[in-house]
């Protein structure tokens, strides 16, 4: 199973209504998907040649309240990687699970419903991966202050400053 | 200042300065300058100073960079479980005032408010010159008996404890390895 980038993105188009292939450069391209289809349209792409998912991670669009969430896939007999985009409110962002297709799935979803606060329908296992004993909202969304938080927790050094060059950042 | 010394302390730290053991924690990109300070360009072990796997027979706890809460937790294990006298030394700015990372919400600012720090190495990342000369200064505080890191811990337990539970909630760590 060796066809070209455009056979692929042609026989994929026809199955699905309202996909268009972005083309990035010759060897990256990218596609947006509605949340209902992106299982059945990942799993049609894994068969076609998209075989690898190389990384699942998210994007928050806080103005347009909305999570981007971006599956990078890549196909190992044309040398092309497609991104495949989809949206989910922010309010209540929920996403099927895609580990029944790719089974390492699981730990990027773990990943991002522990940064971003998505919840992955189907995938059992979505506990803490790699922070512990955190109590505000997911760090990576952009309501988050991190320098605030940072501020409250851990305490910085108190510098003495006996000069200071003039026009210099600290100069008040 | 010098402290007062026993003629036993004397002659104590005067071999403990020239027989370190460290313990290096790589926490962060500081760690790349450990290679060519062991091996032959720098050589370390010409002042006395070589490797150790495992923290009960280390003397120094040499911590290269950034710490996270999450690593702060085992750091705090692992000191704990060194013999005392044990040296702590803070290397590159992200132990002495949070480096980059001052602002991230996952790493600390100040290590000397969880543990006693003996001795920092300034710079982003400090070279192996500055590594081997801050290894000098540290060989003569503790000649001097001024490397008194482990007592300050052991007379302000429950300050440092106080601290750290502040910035970590507990310092028990929950997982695979120490359940
Ligand atoms: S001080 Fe610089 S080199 Fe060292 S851990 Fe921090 S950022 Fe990395």
């Amino acid at each position: 199973m060796s066809s070209t980038n455009e056979v692929i993105f042609n026989e994929v188009s026809s199955l699905f209504e309202k996909v268009s292939f972005e083309k990035i450069s010759d060897r990256k391209y990218a596609v947006s998907i509605e949340k209902r289809q992106v299982v059945s349209f990942l799993e049609t792409l894994k068969r076609k040649g998209f075989s690898h998912m190389s990384l699942i991670t998210c994007i928050d669009w806080i103005e347009e309240k909305e999570f981007e969430i971006v599956y990078t896939l890549f196909n190992w007999n044309t040398g092309t990687t497609l991104m495949v985009k989809t949206r989910t409110s922010r309010e209540k962002p929920v996403v099927p699970t895609i580990m029944e297709i790719w089974p390492t799935a699981k730990f990027y979803e773990r990943d991002i419903h522990e940064f971003f606060g998505v919840k992955f329908e189907g995938n059992p296992d979505l506990k803490p991966l790699i922070l512990e004993s955190w109590e505000e909202i997911p760090p990576m969304r952009k309501d988050f202050d991190p320098e605030k938080y940072s501020k409250e927790h851990f305490p910085d050094r108190a510098y003495e400053v006996d000069f200071l060059v003039k026009g210099s950042e600290n100069d008040e | 200042m010098t402290k007062q010394q026993s003629a036993w302390e004397k002659v104590a730290n005067m071999l403990r300065a020239r027989s370190l053991w460290m313990l290096y924690y790589c926490t962060g990109c500081g760690a790349i300058e450990l290679p060519p300070t062991m091996t032959s360009r720098f050589d370390m072990e010409r002042f006395g100073i070589s490797p150790m796997a495992t923290p009960r027979q280390a003397d120094i706890l040499l911590i290269t960079g950034y710490l996270s809460t999450k690593t702060l937790r085992r750091v705090i294990y692992t000191y704990e479980q060194m013999q005392a006298p044990k040296y702590i030394v803070g290397f590159g700015s992200c132990t002495l005032n949070g480096g980059i990372y001052y602002d991230s919400y996952a790493t600390i600012n100040k290590l000397d408010l969880y543990i006693p720090v003996d001795l920092y190495l300034a710079g982003c990342m400090p070279r192996p010159e500055a590594i081997v000369s801050g290894f000098k200064k540290l060989m003569e505080k503790i000649d001097r008996g001024e490397a008194d890191g482990w007592k300050r811990y052991q007379e302000n337990y429950e300050w440092y404890k106080k601290n750290q539970l502040s910035a970590l909630g507990e310092v028990y760590i929950h997982d695979e390895f120490h359940e």
